[in-house]
């Protein structure tokens, strides 16, 4: 065989190759968020039902989960109880709802048919869903004490992932006491 | 001089504007700007009529929308697209300048969400390989025209009737012919070979 021919043949296959194989095994749809392990950003936001604005910041001390979603969403329909009763059933961690590009009338009356155990949160213009980098509701962020994103999770939860996410919130937290002197 | 109702009207009036539900309108109508806890205050003027709408267009043409395929915020029609074309029409008009903006969007995306990656580190490949598949490409032609214009070596002209062409496998297929035409091997009869 020509040598020359092996060589250049193989040069241009093996980085094909090499990205097909490193490729298959991802979902080309994610995108890891950049924001994870940074602070995450700030807002002040109006309750749905006229109760007051609520800011991050003032939740500062206990992990936060921070979950976009709206009512036209589907996903968001059979994540809800489950964030309902993870809300009731965790009275340590505090849970908001950002509702994304939907009407306040509208999220009224979804929560009023189908439960409500946390504040939602009016994001006028997705202000807020911008400076999370959200693509698509429902995603969630989890929060840490320290007001440091630990993780995102894109689409539904279940209930398995929520403790599963928590739990590496508060690990983090025992890491984070355990490395200060 | 007011009068007792006068004044009770303008209490209750007082009363209301102090209320929770006033308080809420007056936070939703204040504007949030997330962007500045990521990069800090405006650092150009403020834009306005025309050159708004210029800028907006042209930053606005520089961000990817998240949720589309290869379109920018500024050309999609989505949802998403639509918010953040509204966030960089909102943060030119309040000076932010486009590098700023942009760092922004990248500091909320990742990178991707940069239409034209940036000159730093292993981005250097996107913006020179062109380049050098270029270059390449103009060394492989130069080479291809240089062979074709080596002179090609003329065959010797045939002169002879029974001259046979320099190449062999020619010749042989003269003679070939020459044998299917004639009937003898050669097209040379046994008279003529003698």
């Amino acid at each position: 065989m020509n040598r020359k021919a092996l060589v250049i043949g193989l040069a241009i296959t093996l980085p094909i190759i090499v990205l097909l194989a490193v490729s298959f095994g991802r979902d080309p749809h994610k995108v890891n968020s950049p924001l994870v392990g940074k602070p995450a950003p700030d807002f002040t936001l109006p309750a749905v039902g006229g109760q007051g604005p609520i800011s991050l910041a003032s939740l500062r001390g206990k992990p936060v989960v921070v979950n976009f979603w709206a009512t036209w969403c589907v996903p968001c329909f059979s994540e809800h109880p489950v964030l309902q009763n993870s809300a009731a059933s965790m009275r340590d961690v505090q849970f908001l709802g950002v509702v994304y590009d939907d009407t306040e009338p509208n999220i009224q009356k979804f929560l009023a048919q189908n439960g409500s155990s946390y504040p939602s949160l009016m994001d006028e213009g997705g202000r807020i869903a911008i400076a999370y980098g959200v693509y698509g509701v429902p995603e969630t962020f989890f929060i840490d004490p320290s007001g440091m994103i630990v993780a995102k999770h894109e689409g539904p939860l279940d209930y398995g992932q929520i403790q599963d996410y928590i739990q590496k919130m508060s690990q983090k937290k025992v890491a984070s006491r355990e490395g200060t002197p | 001089m007011m009068t007792t109702t006068r004044r009770f009207a303008f209490a209750l009036a007082l009363l209301l504007c102090a209320s929770p539900s006033w308080a809420q309108t007056q936070t939703r109508t204040k504007a949030q700007i997330p962007a500045a806890s990521v990069v800090g205050a405006p650092q150009g003027q403020p834009l306005s009529g025309t050159q708004l709408d210029v800028r907006t267009k042209e930053v606005a043409s520089l961000v990817r929308c998240p949720v589309c395929q290869g379109l920018s915020v500024y050309d999609s029609p989505a949802t998403m697209a639509v918010n953040m074309r509204h966030e960089v029409r909102d943060l030119l008009s309040k000076g932010y300048t486009e590098e700023q903006i942009l760092t922004y969007f990248e500091k909320s995306y990742g990178e991707f969400v940069l239409l034209q990656p940036t000159m730093r580190g292993a981005n250097w490949i996107v913006w020179l390989a062109p380049l050098a598949l270029l270059a390449l490409g103009g060394f492989i032609l130069r080479g291809v025209f240089r062979k074709k214009a080596v002179p090609v070596e003329q065959d010797r002209p045939v002169t002879d009737r029974d001259q046979l062409p320099d190449d062999p496998r020619l010749a042989r297929y003269v003679l070939e012919a020459r044998e299917l035409a004639y009937g003898w091997p050669g097209g040379v009869s046994p008279d003529h070979r003698a």
